[in-house]
């Protein structure tokens, strides 16, 4: 009772006191939250720049000339831009004087672009896309006119990407939505062993059996052919995918295919109209991750694809590197553009679906 | 409709014996509760009648027809769990119509009937939402019409109330008994709330461990409960147990002697709580605690043969802690079990401990 009562005195503050304390309160969560911006902005910088240095240069790097001078204009835009939008959120008192600076300060740094990077702008670059032997135009305007690669339509590499990406992500879907339905709901010898195996092959770095591979694919005939890379990135690309939807199977509760099973439909009926519906989060997430891991991929088709009409994205960006790098990296910048758009979009589309992961997904 | 019969059934996992040996004959268009703590083979039982699991040995035979080897889509089941089960991606009209998809139903008959069902359990305004828009409630109505909209030969219900609120349970009882007489369906409700089975079903099963403990109307396990496991599994508040030994027609327990007719050995009294009153003679005893239940008064009263509890018609409590009284009771009311056998001893009664 005796300390019960002490504690209530100490509590108990008069009207200044509270006062005193509400202010120091909300100084101290300014500050904290000030700091935490300060240090995200900070080593976001170096994360975000070279993307920004790449959109730059791709759309104002000039054919033999060498001139950095609009990169660091781009940066003296950019940067005080994100300290400024820092400093409006930080500032603002309410919502409306919130939205009022942020708008201010967006204004400011449009002016600012189209005065000082503005000018250099332009779409020269972009060449490729139109001009299939756009390597020999580019020597030409340097005046070394033999030599230059030839290289496919741009477009001819990007449905192969595509046609690559998209296959190796409808086998993988399939083949990981039913096999890691049968490892979530039913029991058969190695079931558990077999579970641990999927981990330990993931673990293994791919590049070690690349030289075992390009004999089988040899052998099998499916050398230089866009099928063999397919199955080979399907093989790597299985394990962690039927791992990620075993657990979103394992999620989907028993009751709900039961109730299938006594409402008159088949096993095959149940698991397509009643528990395929409940993991289409679980299908987009890992679709999109095979899609873009198809998209990127470089080692396999480097090594298995010879021909230039198997070219993929990742195999023109490489050749148009080694060819005119030293002509036009402005040409080299947009080339890279152009292959990193399609995967910002898909992830962007995605991004809701791809958050769920850590939701439904990894709980064995 | 369907009469049901367990033949020697048995069910095992692996090693695990869920039920090791099952005879059980269900009427036609009978409402029969299996009763029981978790674990005791109820549900295993349940889904042994839907199909979903095989019984290891013996027969399941519905109308006489042995259905062991019928696929649960085949045996015409509906079933209610606990969790509703409904499908989360369709609106509740789709929920219903599932099963009918299945039969081929026409469409507009389907639609028909969907709407009927709908309209028995009074969610017809909610056909377009989807299960996560629903109360728990809802969901439980729209769970049940989707079981019944089959005209199913069996209405499955596993716990079907567990996860509404008090009030909710109280009216969705008295709903799905009167639904039941409406229908005459053959139904089997799986709970572990005793209330629950007593108040609506005919019969009651009572198991254990996966054996029938006893099988009878819920007034039969209240009033002649055949083991001390049914005796202290029904009713509310819990039966009082006190063991002694029976020696010359007088049960002793801890030093208090209770005059018993039929009962030698080692042997358990059971008296229930609102078999026993607050008298002048009696059991001498302390009040130890007073539980006010809103029409009844629940005393803990403190004796030397423990802590009893005597429920009291009346809202106020006519006494105060720390009181000293004594505890009376009927002859007829009591209860003597075999401590050993845990099985009742017929007509063998206890008196109060003479003055």
């Amino acid at each position: 009772m005796v300390a019960a009562t002490n504690g209530t005195a100490r509590i108990t503050a008069t009207g200044d006191d509270w006062g005193r304390l509400a202010a120091r309160a909300r100084r101290t969560r300014r500050v904290k939250a000030t700091s935490i911006y300060a240090f995200l902005i900070a080593v976001s910088i170096p994360i975000v720049l070279p993307y920004f240095w790449l959109v730059t240069i791709a759309f104002s790097a000039r054919t033999g000339v060498a001139e950095t001078q609009v990169l660091w204009r781009a940066v003296a835009v950019l940067v005080p831009a994100v300290i400024a939008f820092w400093a409006a959120a930080m500032l603002a008192r309410g919502q409306r004087q919130r939205w009022a600076f942020v708008a201010l300060v967006a204004l400011a740094t449009i002016i600012a672009f189209v005065a000082l990077v503005g000018p250099s702008l332009h779409l020269e670059n972009f060449i490729f896309l139109v001009e299939p032997d756009f390597a020999s135009v580019l020597r030409s305007k340097v005046g070394t006119v033999t030599g230059a690669v030839q290289f496919p339509n741009v477009w001819h590499a990007f449905g192969n990407s595509i046609l690559l990406a998209g296959t190796q992500t409808v086998i993988v879907v399939t083949v990981a939505s039913l096999a890691a339905y049968y490892l979530s709901r039913f029991d058969f010898p190695g079931r558990s062993s077999m579970l641990r195996s999927l981990l330990v092959l993931h673990a293994f770095p791919v590049l070690t059996l690349i030289v075992p591979l390009f004999l089988m694919l040899y052998y099998i005939g499916l050398l230089d052919s866009l099928i063999g890379v397919i199955l080979v990135l399907v093989a790597f690309e299985l394990p962690f995918a039927i791992f990620i939807m075993k657990g979103f199977f394992d999620a989907v509760p028993w009751d709900i295919e039961m109730s299938a099973l006594t409402d008159g439909a088949s096993r095959r009926q149940a698991f397509l109209k009643v528990v395929l519906p409940q993991v289409t989060n679980g299908m987009l997430a890992i679709s999109v991750f095979t899609f873009i891991r198809g998209w990127e991929e470089y080692i396999f088709v480097f090594t298995f694809l010879i021909r230039n009409t198997n070219w993929t994205m990742s195999l023109y960006m490489f050749y148009v590197r080694e060819d005119v790098m030293g002509v036009d990296y402005g040409v080299v910048s947009a080339v890279g553009v152009f292959y990193l758009v399609p995967s910002l979009l898909l992830y962007m589309a995605a991004q809701r679906y791809l958050l769920q992961m850590s939701v439904g997904g990894v709980k064995g | 409709m369907a009469s049901i019969e367990f033949r020697k059934i048995t069910k095992r996992f692996g090693d695990v014996e869920v039920i090791p040996d099952m005879d059980l004959d269900i009427a036609d268009g009978e409402f029969v509760a299996l009763l029981g703590p978790s674990g005791c083979g109820k549900s295993t039982s349940l889904l042994l009648l839907a199909g979903i699991y095989l019984p290891s040995t013996g027969d399941l035979l519905f109308d006489g027809h042995v259905v062991n080897d019928v696929e649960a889509k085949d045996r015409n089941v509906g079933i209610v769990f606990q969790s509703y089960a409904l499908y989360p991606h369709m609106t509740v009209r789709d929920n219903i119509m599932f099963p009918l998809r299945f039969k081929k139903t026409p469409r507009e008959e389907a639609i028909r009937r969907v709407n009927e069902a709908a309209a028995l359990v009074q969610v017809g305004d909610l056909l377009d939402r989807r299960p996560g828009q629903l109360s728990g409630g809802q969901q439980q109505r729209v769970a049940l019409a989707r079981a019944l909209v089959k005209q199913p030969q069996l209405l499955l219900l596993d716990e079907p109330l567990s996860n509404l609120d008090a009030t909710l349970r109280l009216s969705m009882r008295t709903e799905i008994k009167s639904l039941q007489d409406e229908l005459g369906v053959t139904t089997i409700l799986v709970t572990h709330d005793q209330i629950e089975a007593t108040t609506m079903a005919d019969r009651i099963i009572c198991m254990r461990a996966g054996r029938i403990e006893q099988a009878g109307t819920p007034d039969d396990l209240y009033a002649r409960p055949s083991s001390l496991f049914v005796a202290s599994f029904i009713g509310s508040p819990p039966i009082n147990l006190v063991e002694g030994k029976a020696v010359n027609g007088t049960v002793d327990v801890s030093g208090i002697g209770f005059p018993a007719t039929g009962a030698t050995g080692a042997v358990t009294i059971g008296l229930r709580p609102e078999h026993l009153v607050v008298a002048d003679t009696g059991l001498p005893g302390r009040i130890a605690q007073i539980e006010p239940m809103g029409r009844e008064v629940l005393y803990v009263v403190s004796t030397d043969i423990g802590h009893i509890r005597i429920l009291e018609q009346g809202s106020t409590a006519g006494r105060g802690a720390g009181e000293a009284v004594h505890v009376g009771f009927d002859e007829a009311h009591s209860l003597v079990f075999d401590t050993t056998t845990e099985r009742l001893i017929p007509d063998s009664h206890v008196k109060p401990p003479a003055p």
